[in-house]
């Protein structure tokens, strides 16, 4: 009702606003419905047939059989234990160990240090993935620096940690890649999360008596809590999708099982073995996956509202 | 938080906390910066040099050879200038494109009032929802089906504007006030005009921002060019690192100077435009909003 009446009292204006805000949105509408739209459904569709990228018999309707398939096959589970395991492995300590490291720096009291301590941090997240696989893979080689080092920080000279080859430690290898190149992002996340609490708050905890370490449990925490939870989950689904990390250590003839995320998987089947029907069903659950933590986001994002 | 730091009650005290935190901080440091320290020093060595035990962070004798080999591959080939040149026209390219396309639709979305307004932004904010890495096998069936694979185009088109570049130029248009719209409506400037002239160049630090994550994206981009590409010749740099560490005539120290190569693009930027990278970081929080 409100429109109708705005619209008899500004009615030329309106109509050519109107118009030209809806042709300046087309090439976006165009390029999300080609680029976006299409291809989700089509990798909906694809999953249905058992489809081969050069086979030239027409492709054979299955109903649900890819899906039966993968969740049948050992190595498709294989993919999501691997995937779930990195990003356990990986969240957790990113979003708590830079959580601590935020609130460690907002309490350097000289600005510049301040500045310097985000910067130095965040500088490995400039760099792009595959340049961090190259430089770690360099040095977990059997004779490189994070043999000498660990040797040396656990007066073990000499022994080999199959930072590479072994199945655990490749794990743990590529984690430590992953962590080491977005902790300074998550820093930056968190103290943004931190200045934009107003410094009152802490000023009158102070007047009443608080110490630090109650400021900081019983203040700082709960108002930073839809930042945390934020900042979870955006860890969370930037770590399900991971390729490039394993890609590599994979390509430079590390174990390929421990470290088959889901999107190596998806790569090697519907790219490399021209399974693009299985590839596909593969996807949807991939898909399927980060809709669930997208949805679980908006849900705490509306219900933890902080007021100050 | 910073006001914490002058605590009255803890003054008296041995400051274990205060030396904990430094060593925590000292320690990240260590581990943030000598993986870069290692990277430039390695660059400069032998294979030999490199795996020697002790672990010598100066190279001594500097091997420049190293940079040479990079260029020219193991097979002297000489692709590797070629493959940075791919990889800065596809990342200035998006660069481009994305902040121009996000910022006409933020607009649009922001300053008009059209039916199906509200849907069009939800749509656009639904492919947030979508990861590449669950869509790459139909676009890669879509361009080979138009024959654009192993091309600029094929390797552009994906990634031409963001969603997200949508939301934060629409988040920041939404306070530009209309009042300068509608003068220069009166002053009858075309609708385009006004936004090329007066909407677009207010909007330097979104571009900025956008702008320089769009190009990251694409720099570090391995996967789509993985499917897309087939010739030496078309493939971008994180291409490029992978083939050259697999081969088994690579040489350590050549590899760190292609890594090398890699970096200092995105470290002058970074130096120069910290303050964007940073702040490209802090929008995401927005998102909450």
């Amino acid at each position: 009702m409100k429109i109708k009446i705005r619209k008899s009292t500004y009615i030329g204006i309106e109509k050519i606003e109107a118009r030209w805000g809806f042709y300046f949105t087309i090439p976006a509408i165009l390029f999300f419905s080609v680029f976006s739209f299409y291809p989700i459904i089509n990798a909906f569709y694809t999953s249905l047939f058992d489809k081969m990228t050069l086979s030239l018999a027409k492709p054979k309707f299955m109903g649900l059989g890819n899906y039966i398939y993968i969740l049948k096959s050992a190595d498709f589970w294989n993919s999501i234990r691997a995937t779930f395991i990195f990003t356990l492995g990986t969240f957790v300590p990113i979003v708590v160990i830079s959580l601590l490291l935020a609130v460690f720096i907002m309490m350097v009291s000289r600005k510049k240090v301040r500045g310097f301590l985000q910067i130095a941090y965040y500088t490995p997240a400039v760099i792009s993935s595959v340049v961090a696989a190259a430089i770690w893979m360099l040095m977990m080689d059997p004779r490189g620096l994070a043999n000498q080092l660990l040797n040396f920080i656990m007066n073990t000279p000499g022994t080999d940690h199959k930072w590479l080859a072994d199945a655990t430690m490749v794990q743990l290898s590529t984690m430590i890649i992953y962590f080491w190149k977005y902790i300074g992002y998550f820093v930056v996340l968190f103290i943004t999360g931190l200045a934009s609490i107003p410094p009152t708050i802490f000023e009158a905890a102070v007047i009443d008596g608080s110490n630090r370490w109650n400021t900081f449990w019983r203040i700082t925490l709960p108002l930073l809590k839809p930042t945390v939870v934020l900042v979870s989950i955006m860890a969370m689904l930037q770590c399900l999708k991971t390729f490039s990390t394993q890609y590599l250590l994979f390509q430079g003839g590390a174990p390929k099982d421990p470290i088959n995320v889901i999107t190596l998987n998806i790569y090697t089947t519907g790219i490399r073995n021209q399974r693009i029907g299985r590839a596909s069903a593969m996807s949807i659950v991939l898909f399927l996956i980060m809709l669930l933590f997208t949805w679980l986001q908006f849900r705490t994002s509306k219900t933890e509202e902080v007021e100050y | 938080m910073e006001h914490m730091a002058a605590l009255p009650n803890e003054k008296k005290r041995f400051p274990w906390i205060a030396i904990i935190r430094w060593l925590v901080l000292v320690i990240v440091l260590v581990f943030t910066l000598m993986p870069l320290v290692f990277m430039i020093s390695a660059s400069f060595m032998t294979s030999r040099q490199i795996v020697r035990m002790p672990f010598s962070w100066i190279p001594n004798p500097i091997h420049l050879e190293n940079y040479v080999k990079a260029f020219q591959g193991n097979d002297m080939s000489w692709i590797f200038p070629r493959n940075i040149l791919n990889s800065l026209i596809v990342s200035i390219t998006v660069a481009i494109t994305t902040v121009f396309i996000a910022a006409i639709t933020g607009y649009g979305l922001a300053k008009f009032r059209f039916r199906g307004r509200n849907f069009v932004f939800m749509a656009i904010m639904a492919t947030m929802m979508i990861p590449f890495e669950a869509i790459m096998i139909p676009l890669y069936m879509v361009a080979t089906g138009l024959r654009l694979q192993d091309s600029y185009i094929g390797l552009i088109l994906p990634f031409l504007v963001s969603a997200f570049g949508v939301f934060q130029m629409r988040q920041y248009l939404t306070t530009f006030p209309t009042e300068f719209l509608d003068a220069s409506r009166v002053d009858g400037l075309h609708e385009f005009w006004i936004f090329w002239r007066i909407v677009f160049p207010n909007c330097t630090p979104v571009i900025a921002t956008l702008g320089i994550l769009s190009f990251r994206g694409q720099w570090d981009n391995l996967l789509w060019p993985l499917l897309i590409t087939q010739s030496e010749k078309m493939k971008t740099i994180p291409l490029y690192i992978t083939k050259f560490s697999e081969e088994k005539l690579t040489d350590e120290g050549a590899m760190m100077a292609v890594a090398m190569m890699a970096s200092i693009p995105m470290f002058v930027l970074f130096a120069a435009l910290s303050k964007y990278f940073i702040g490209g970081a802090a929008v995401y929080e927005s998102r909450k909003g």
